[in-house]
């Protein structure tokens, strides 16, 4: 089985961003993080592209996506004051939806900084 | 100078690749053209790495720091102030003519610094001891950040908002004040009354009576795993690990913007693709403020 190799790829373990990784991977699993450190390399190769969790839970029982963010929307919407929090262990791209969130909530909004 | 953290073991190719090893144009000998100073109350392994290893006495930064601010302006400082912090007088005075002398220099500061005792006010004096160094030689100051992308949170909100963290938008704009707006506050004084929670575990890592409080208001939580947070969270949804299986943008602790080259596809959605969808389910109910009421819009204003 011949691997796909990634060069130059991005790891986002802790904040030094190191984006000289040679990644080894099958689409399912990452076999070898060339570079990493300990910890990068426990991170790349810790997660796989199997299906470990249920989509979405409420409750603690099984749900869908969708029937989960019509809940998310609905308890957020209810709130008087909700809270947005973390936002570190996520793209950019994602934090902005996160701001215009609590712009739109009328929320507080905050991320491990103030930790 | 590394102040109250522990690279070696933490980020463990922050000297090899940012601020020790690599040579350079003004640097040509890498490691031997630098200093390397370490300031923490206990002898860690990135002790064997640094030139100078300052023991500080526990809980007593804020004063070191103090007189350094002192020292560096030639201010009298006592024998016995010094003492308290564990140090001598011949090793600050060496400390600072380096200080002065070095062609720059730069402080990374970890949470040995800015989550003991003094917290932010920590922070805050070495960040002045930084800007006054300034006035001998270039000199900055920047946080050591653990979690992937938390200086991104930072430059995003800081870009929408006009604010790093710590904001609410209660009044329908955006207002900023740590201590007042900050989570673990928020959540120990039981203010708000639900909770979303994305690429973070408070479950695992917020003092007790703030993981009480997220038990009892509805809490949504965003994770590739299933967390603490999301045993105790009213919602989960799983979604895909970002540079992993999720593509997007992160930056580095120097907010340098870096593309992700995910590897795996992932079977559940990326955290942006949730969040968007959340956003418009949330957009197709009433605004939260009266009809009439919103905040006056400068655009709107005559």
């Amino acid at each position: 089985m011949t691997l796909q190799v990634i060069d130059n790829a991005t790891c986002t373990f802790c904040g030094c961003v190191c984006d000289d990784i040679q990644l080894h991977h099958d689409e399912m699993r990452i076999y070898k993080a060339k570079k990493a450190c300990v910890l990068g390399t426990a991170w790349f190769l810790n997660h796989t592209a199997e299906k470990k969790y249920p989509d979405a839970l409420i409750d603690g029982k099984e749900a869908t996506v969708e029937e989960a963010i019509q809940m998310a929307a609905t308890l957020l919407h209810e709130a008087d004051m909700p809270l947005v929090y973390g936002m570190s262990n996520t793209t950019c791209e994602a934090q902005k939806e996160c701001v215009a969130m609590a712009d739109q909530l009328g929320a507080l909004l905050d991320s491990h900084t103030s930790l | 100078m590394y102040w109250g953290g522990n690279p070696a073991e933490c980020h463990p190719r922050h000297f090899t690749k940012y601020t020790l090893m690599q040579k350079s144009k003004f640097l040509p000998r890498g490691r031997k053209d630098r200093t390397m100073v370490l300031v923490d109350i206990r002898e860690t392994k990135s002790a064997k790495a640094s030139d100078i290893f300052l023991q500080v006495r526990p809980g007593k930064d804020f004063e070191l720091i103090t007189i350094l601010r002192a020292m560096i302006k030639e201010q009298h400082v006592g024998d016995e102030q010094i003492a308290e912090t564990g140090m001598t007088r011949e090793v600050l005075d060496d400390l600072v003519h380096r200080m002065k002398s070095c062609k720059f220099g730069c402080f990374f500061f970890g949470m040995g610094l800015s989550m003991t005792r003094g917290k932010h006010m920590n922070s805050a004096a070495l960040l002045t001891l930084a800007a006054e160094m300034n006035a001998f030689t270039k000199f900055v100051a920047m946080p050591m950040r653990g979690h992937g992308n938390v200086t991104g949170a930072d430059v995003i909100m800081r870009w929408q908002t006009g604010y790093p963290f710590g904001i609410t938008f209660n009044r329908g704009y955006p207002r900023y004040n740590p201590g007042e707006f900050s989570t673990v506050d928020v959540l120990v004084r039981g203010d708000c009354d639900a909770a979303f929670i994305i690429g973070a575990d408070p479950g695992a890592t917020m003092p007790q009576p703030a993981i009480e409080h997220l038990k009892r208001i509805p809490t949504i939580c965003l994770d590739p795993h299933v967390t603490h947070t999301s045993n105790l969270a009213r919602v989960h949804i799983t979604t895909a690990p970002q540079g992993i299986a999720a593509p997007g943008t992160a930056y580095r602790m120097d907010e340098l913007p870096l593309p992700l080259k995910p590897a795996l596809k992932s079977p559940y959605p990326s955290d942006e693709e949730v969040v968007r969808r959340i956003n418009a389910a949330i957009a197709e109910k009433p605004f939260w403020l009266a009809e009439g009421s919103q905040p006056q819009m400068i655009t709107n204003q005559v």
